[in-house]
């Protein structure tokens, strides 16, 4: 097995020198600072050497008293080994530029654009560095420095000033006040780029052809993002997606409260996977802290988690049905009577439906109240009994195959290299699975195994999640009959002072690859929490593989993906 | 054969519907049950609050104000000081109530506010109060309080009065006595401490052992 001192090792013999730093955590974590000039070649060895097949993401963070910028890339395998390499590149803070590995990894698109529009890191060689989350008006003020001083307030509207525009419409614009510029909250030079519009405008090739709106409102739309199709007659040619429709600055506003009060905050970049969100920091924290989570209070965290999975893709395929309408109504109004069953157990445990704020740093919350096992056990084989019949419905109806098969067909290399993960890879059949690959809290010594799906295709990703929750209810059956007593939080006391290093954790979301990069600087605040979420990569996904489909099958697939806009736009 | 398939498969929602799951829940004049743990409206025990405001500097969302409030334990409560929650910001995280020290802060079953203003989501500790003195009790508390603080005062000037008497070459066992009051808490509090056992005694005669012992400072 390739631990991470072998691959340490490799990428030291290959490039001697490059290497100006590095620290093994673990066999499964490796922490380098890589010779600016020669991560890209760094990275290509990686990949095509060590099997570092999965560019999961980038984070950038703000160095400021060192006057200087770091851009780390995660980098990971889909399961040849489990190593995730953490190479950071640095950057001085005065005109930061690093490499692009947009031309190496498809994938790394997206991740240094955002990384682009909040701290203004240049990436040398990006094939548009465009932005991606921020609104226009607010690219150039670098909101994730840290010396940024606030937004200019642009949406009062008092201050608003008419103005036409050169296609005849009317515009408001808000100036700065005076004091905002003398504040420096107000960008000084604007970088400039085409807008969305002219971006996609410029695709119009012949008169046949048009673009279609889908979003940022649409019923298709689990939350707004915009998904705009170039389409002639039915079919599509191209897509083009926009999104920061809801953005929060969750990780920026992570930064300005304590390490607990952050805790709240990850409940609301999903809510319905608020359980995992709140491991995944939990778990990064506890990594830092070198916390041991008593037995009970893990097997607690599973079954909630599991328990949490199931409803999560409950109402993902419900609302699914709802999107392709081939079946009718019916399923997703019987998918969230089911999902109730659950989600009332989690209530009774955490207390609250949907936004949990459950874990702590080295336990959970509550224990399990009186008589949860038995109640558990009966929910779940209810809800047992209906996936399975969910599973024989969408397996005969013949509407259904006709609207679903081979529909939005990834294939498994193509899924790898463009960094999905969660059910739609596991439904072209890679078994890649943070709860093996990344095993935490008591998973590996539970049995279960990895669904996987063999076409890819858009009735692949759904049946994938179906027969996931029957995965799950194993698990949590197993957990039930296992669970200790004992306490429910570490001995030890958390400090309200994290001592300073950095943790990178994963998880499995309901929807994939789950990650919290979070460093501490030795305060009561962290220095900078990134996430790297599943949806993301989903969403980026998207674009790409609508092209060349008809313009029904649009929704069959996006709506087949289970994208949360509102996780994506943290 | 298509054609049983969908038939089949069209009867399903009748079978799923005959099974008489609840769909539709008749709020609100039939409550859905609530289990113990849930999160709703705090609920506080003015009888017990500190007035640390712990509560309000763990808030994420500073919706914790605190405000003064006449029916509470002027002895443990010095300066007659309770939470105050805006329900317009609060999100039931809940963290709150983990952190108060003397658990007087709890969240109910409550869960429904609705009002006319905003003002109306606004909760003082009046609202928030499950537990709290009569307005005779609070008076008693306070002239207790009263008397313990002109005892103090007294004890404190006797002191000094004697630390003044012995002068310059007991200092060091002047100096000695105050560092025994810091460690087993000044004798004043003690005392206030055991007033405070009396009027509390009846309120809640749990919450007794619970108290550190005061080591013999009195
Ligand atoms: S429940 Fe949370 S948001 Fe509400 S008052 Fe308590 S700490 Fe603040
Ligand atoms: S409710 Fe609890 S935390 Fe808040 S002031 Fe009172 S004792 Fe302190």
């Amino acid at each position: 097995m390739t631990t991470a001192s072998d691959v340490l090792s490799a990428v030291q013999s290959a490039f001697p020198g490059a290497v100006l730093e590095s620290r093994v955590e673990s066999d499964r974590r490796l922490w380098a600072t890589i010779d600016s000039n020669s991560i890209v070649d760094v990275c290509k060895h990686l990949s095509e050497k060590l099997n570092f097949d999965h560019y999961s993401g980038a984070a950038g963070v703000d160095w400021i008293a060192r006057k200087e910028m770091e851009v780390v890339e995660i980098m990971a395998s889909h399961g040849a080994h489990q190593v995730v390499a953490m190479l950071k590149s640095k950057t001085p803070r005065e005109n930061p530029s690093v490499k692009s590995l947009a031309n190496l990894f498809w994938n790394a698109n997206w991740y240094e654009r955002e990384i682009w529009e909040m701290f203004g890191i240049n990436f040398e060689g990006h094939p548009g560095l465009y932005p991606l989350l921020l609104g226009d008006e607010l690219v150039g003020v670098w909101p994730w420095r840290k010396d940024f001083k606030g937004y200019p307030d642009l949406t009062t509207g008092q201050r608003a000033v008419e103005r036409p525009t050169s296609e005849g419409y009317t515009e408001y614009f808000i100036p700065p006040t005076p004091a905002e510029i003398e504040a420096g909250t107000v960008p000084k030079e604007k970088p400039k780029y085409p807008s969305f519009r002219e971006r996609e405008e410029k695709e119009i090739k012949s008169d046949s052809e048009m673009i279609m709106h889908m979003g940022p409102q649409h019923a298709m739309l689990p939350g707004p993002f915009l998904l705009d199709i170039l389409i002639e007659g039915e079919r599509v040619h191209k897509a083009f997606l926009d999104m920061g429709y809801i953005h929060k600055g969750i990780e920026k506003i992570m930064e300005n409260r304590t390490w607990l009060q952050g805790l709240t905050y990850t409940d609301r970049m999903c809510y319905v996977a608020s359980l995992s969100n709140n491991e995944c920091y939990c778990g990064a924290i506890e990594k830092i802290l070198g916390l041991e989570v008593p037995l009970r209070a893990q097997y607690i965290r599973v079954i909630l988690e599991e328990l949490s999975r199931i409803q999560s893709h409950l109402i993902g395929t419900g609302e699914f049905m709802t999107l392709i309408a081939g079946v009718g109504y019916a399923p997703w109004n019987f998918m969230i009577i089911d999902r109730e069953s659950i989600i009332s157990l989690i209530e009774s445990v955490t207390g609250a439906r949907l936004t949990h704020t459950f874990v702590r740093f080295g336990g959970v919350r509550n224990d399990l109240p009186e008589g949860f096992s038995d109640k558990c056990r009966s929910a779940l084989k209810y809800i047992e009994s209906r996936t399975k019949e969910y599973i024989e419905l969408f397996e005969q109806d013949p509407i259904y195959h006709m609207r679903m098969e081979n529909v939005g067909v990834l294939s498994p290399d193509r899924a790898k290299r463009v960094g999905i993960s969660g059910p739609p890879l596991r439904a072209t059949g890679v078994a890649y699975d943070m709860r093996k690959e990344d095993p935490i809290l008591v998973y590996p010594d539970l049995d279960f195994k990895v669904v996987t799906g063999t076409r890819g295709d858009s009735a692949d990703r759904i049946d994938v999640r179906l027969r996931e929750i029957l995965e799950s209810i194993h698990i949590i059956e197993q957990c039930l009959d296992r669970i200790p007593a004992g306490p429910i939080k570490t001995e030890t006391k958390v400090p309200k002072k994290i001592p300073a290093g950095e943790a990178y954790y994963r998880v499995e979301d309901p929807r994939g690859e789950m990650g919290m990069y979070v460093i501490s600087d030795g305060g009561d605040k962290p220095y900078r929490v990134k996430v790297r979420g599943p949806v993301y990569a989903t969403l980026q996904t998207l674009p790409p593989l609508l092209e060349g489909v008809y313009i029904a099958d649009a929704v069959a697939i996006a709506g087949s993906m289970d994208g949360c806009p509102s996780e994506a736009d943290r | 054969m298509l054609k049983r398939k969908m038939l089949k498969n069209w009867g399903w929602p009748l079978r799923i519907a005959s099974r008489g799951t609840e769909v539709t829940r008749l709020y609100p004049e039939v409550m859905m049950e609530l289990p113990a743990a849930e999160r709703g409206i705090h609920e506080l025990d003015a009888t017990t609050c500190i007035g640390c405001a712990s509560c309000a500097r763990i808030c994420p969302n500073s919706c914790i104000e605190m405000v003064t409030y006449k029916y509470g334990s002027p002895l443990k409560n010095k300066k007659m000081q309770y939470p105050q929650i805006d329900y317009g910001r609060c999100m039931f995280c809940g963290l709150c109530v983990d952190e108060c020290p003397a658990e007087c802060l709890k969240m109910g079953k409550k869960v429904t506010m609705a009002g006319w203003e905003r003002e109306d989501i606004v909760r003082g500790p009046d609202k928030l109060a499950v537990k709290k003195f009569t307005a005779k009790e609070a008076a008693e508390l306070a002239a207790e309080a009263k008397r313990i603080a002109a005892e103090k005062a007294a004890a404190a000037a006797a002191k000094k009065k004697a630390a003044a008497k012995e002068g310059a070459p007991a200092e060091g066992a002047a100096k000695k006595v105050a560092k025994e009051g810091a460690e087993n808490k000044p004798p004043k509090k003690a005392v206030a401490k055991e007033g405070e056992n009396k009027e509390a005694n009846a309120q809640e005669p749990k919450k007794e052992d619970a108290k550190p012992t005061e080591g013999g400072a009195s």
